[in-house]
């Protein structure tokens, strides 16, 4: 082992003990760690989670048509699906706005018809279903929304009344078009604010009535086989696809979502690098009073043959090794705190405002983690490179303490 | 018989430090030689360049003018990071106040010299050991600094500058910090342990009854080596 070696393993670990500064060193940077690694793990079991249930409700590819698929278009489009190997299923759907009335109580949701035989094969649906059975889905029922009942103050049974755009068109007309009355058949609850609180789910049959498309439709939702490129799909059906019609991945069709969650992310894991960067300071800091301290040990060692850019190693390689440790620390605390990031999500609640209203105000009761090997090489790289640089200043001071002022200072 | 040649020698050696308008002449045009094994005692008042002039020969700090040669090597010549780069194993150096890395115990104190210049192995632990050995500390080798007495730090560090068998010995006040009795048992230990390795020794002391156990005494006035006072 060369000298600037030895000697920076020696500072940080006199014979048989840690130092007080390598342990403070440590935890610092280990905490900086543990906290970015549990805040990007948490973000990104959000974003898998919402991924999860975008990918469930929506299936992994959808088909937009620019104007509603008449029978010859719409067979032009499924010989394309067909002849695709990474189609494992599809389903037609038409989507729109509309407006439902319960008791006076109006609601502005996104409903989205399809046949459902189809849809099954594309759409786990009845796993978010809550209430009610999708089998008792016709043509003159809806399911709701769980949020979307709540506001409307609806349940199994009830009957709301449905408006929708065409009512405006034949008003025009000086027609008139009566809301459509129908049966809520069932209640979901994906998990997703923006789809609990506005969307409605009916049949095929029933939204082109509403919406006056005849037998068109709005697109198709797709489910790719196993192991299925999204993207290279995506791009060999766009290359096949009719003319107006267009297919889009998960991630295309919530761009401006995924965008909004992927800024968050950015901002969090950027917030949380400047702990990381407070605890290089402190290593700088620290190792800068170890240079005063020492400096007629520098002295010594260029005496005794020792070269300066061999002292300036030896104070990097102490400034690497505490980052080396405290990543490592980091890490292991992290991985710690995200195994019983639930029971620590418990107790929280359990001192603050009680797991019930936990639960309702915050709409999870068990926090989702998702980490991947790039953010933890992300984490790592960061912390070693930011802990090196923090004996980069220190290493320049000593390196540059001439050896006959360095045995002289007092 | 002809003169033995000199393992360390300065020729005109001069150096001025600059004193508000004015120079401060420290050393001027000091003509030094020593030879292998042989003592020699400096001796000056304070401020008179003692340590001025062992700095200079140990290639620490560059003289405005004036030769400096290491055996047959003319480090006047050399640059500073060539002068480090040869300082390990041609100078032993033995400081006033020890300068023993605190964190390592005495034998890696030791062991310290040939780390700087080399790598250790066996043959290096089995020196580092016999020298400990040498100066009375075969019992404390694995104590740190921290535990030893004063005098045995100032022994671990004679060793220490022995260690990469050195032909020349730099001695700056060794027993500025010890009390009589072990300041004497340092200079007679230095003396010794020279003599059996071959090693000049170049001896700065304000004592003179230290100064006489060497080979030749000189005293540094106005600067310049006289060769007469005692």
């Amino acid at each position: 082992m060369s000298w600037p070696i030895y000697l920076a393993v020696k500072q940080l670990f006199p014979t048989g003990r840690v130092s007080f500064f390598t342990l403070i060193s440590f935890l610092g940077v280990g905490l900086g760690v543990a906290l970015m690694l549990v805040s990007t793990s948490v973000m990104g079991g959000f974003g898998h989670q919402i991924e999860r249930m975008i990918i469930d409700t929506q299936g992994e590819l959808q088909i937009h048509a620019r104007v509603p698929l008449n029978e010859s278009k719409a067979a032009l489009v499924e010989q394309s699906l067909k002849a695709s190997t990474a189609v494992e299923a599809y389903a037609p759907y038409a989507a729109g706005v509309v407006m439902l009335e319960h008791a006076t109580k109006p609601a502005f949701p996104i409903i989205q018809g399809f046949d459902y035989d189809q849809m099954r094969r594309v759409i786990p649906l009845e796993r978010y279903l809550t209430n009610g059975s999708m089998d008792d889905l016709d043509d003159d029922s809806i399911i709701l929304s769980s949020l979307l009942a709540r506001a409307l103050g609806v349940s199994i049974g009830d009957k709301v009344s449905i408006y929708s755009p065409l009512m405006m068109e034949r008003i025009k007309r000086n027609e008139v078009l009566l809301p459509r009355e129908v049966r809520v058949a069932g209640i979901f609850h994906i998990g997703h604010q923006q789809l609990d609180s506005s969307t409605v789910l009916c049949s095929l049959r029933l939204m082109q009535d509403l919406y006056g498309l005849k037998q068109s439709f709005h697109g198709y939702n797709l489910r790719l086989k196993p192991g299925a490129n999204i993207d290279a799909t995506a791009t060999a059906l766009n290359e096949v696809l009719p003319l107006g019609t267009s297919a889009l991945t998960w991630f295309e069709s919530n761009a401006d979502f995924q965008a909004v969650l992927s800024f968050e992310r950015n901002m969090i894991f950027f917030l949380l690098t400047f702990i990381i960067v407070v605890a290089a300071f402190s290593i700088t800091s620290s190792l800068l009073m170890s240079v005063v301290r020492k400096t007629r040990e520098i002295g010594l060692l260029a005496a005794m043959g020792g070269r300066p850019r061999d002292v300036a190693l030896c104070f990097c390689a102490q400034g690497l090794f505490i980052g080396v440790g405290g990543t490592l620390l980091g890490l292991g605390l992290g991985f710690l705190l995200l195994y019983f990031r639930n029971n620590v999500v418990q107790l929280i609640a359990k001192f603050t405002m009680g797991q019930d209203a936990f639960e309702h105000f915050y709409q999870f009761s068990s926090l989702p983690a998702y980490t991947t090997s790039k953010d933890v090489i992300i984490i790592v790289v960061f912390s070693l490179l930011a802990s090196m640089l923090a004996g980069l200043l220190p290493a320049w001071r000593a390196a540059k303490l001439k050896p006959v002022e360095a045995l002289r200072s007092e | 018989m002809s003169d033995p040649i000199p393992v360390l020698r300065s020729v005109g050696l001069r150096k001025n430090y600059p004193s508000g308008d004015a120079t401060l002449e420290v050393l001027r045009g000091l003509d030094f030689s020593v030879v292998a094994g042989e003592s020699v005692s400096i001796r000056g008042e304070s401020g008179s360049g003692k340590s001025t002039l062992l700095n200079l020969l140990a290639g620490l700090d560059r003289p405005d003018a004036g030769e400096l040669w290491w055996g047959a090597e003319a480090t006047h010549k050399l640059s500073l990071a060539e002068l480090t780069a040869r300082r390990g194993r041609f100078l032993g150096m033995v400081f006033q106040a020890y300068y023993l890395i605190p964190e390592i115990d005495a034998l890696a104190n030791v062991l310290m010299g040939a780390r700087l210049v080399g790598s250790v192995g066996n043959t290096e632990r089995a020196r580092a050991t016999m020298l400990l050995k040498r100066v009375g500390l075969a019992q404390r080798s694995h104590h740190l600094p921290s535990h030893l007495s004063g005098g045995e730090r100032q022994r671990v560090a004679v060793a220490r500058a022995l260690m990469n068998r050195p032909p020349v010995l730099l001695a700056d006040e060794p027993t500025g910090n010890l009390d009589e009795r072990s300041g004497d048992e340092i200079i007679s230990l230095l003396l010794e342990v020279c003599a059996e390795e071959r090693a000049a020794l170049v001896l700065v002391t304000h004592n003179p009854s230290h100064a006489k156990k060497t080979n030749r005494q000189l005293f540094l006035k106005l600067g310049q080596l006289d060769h007469g006072q005692a």
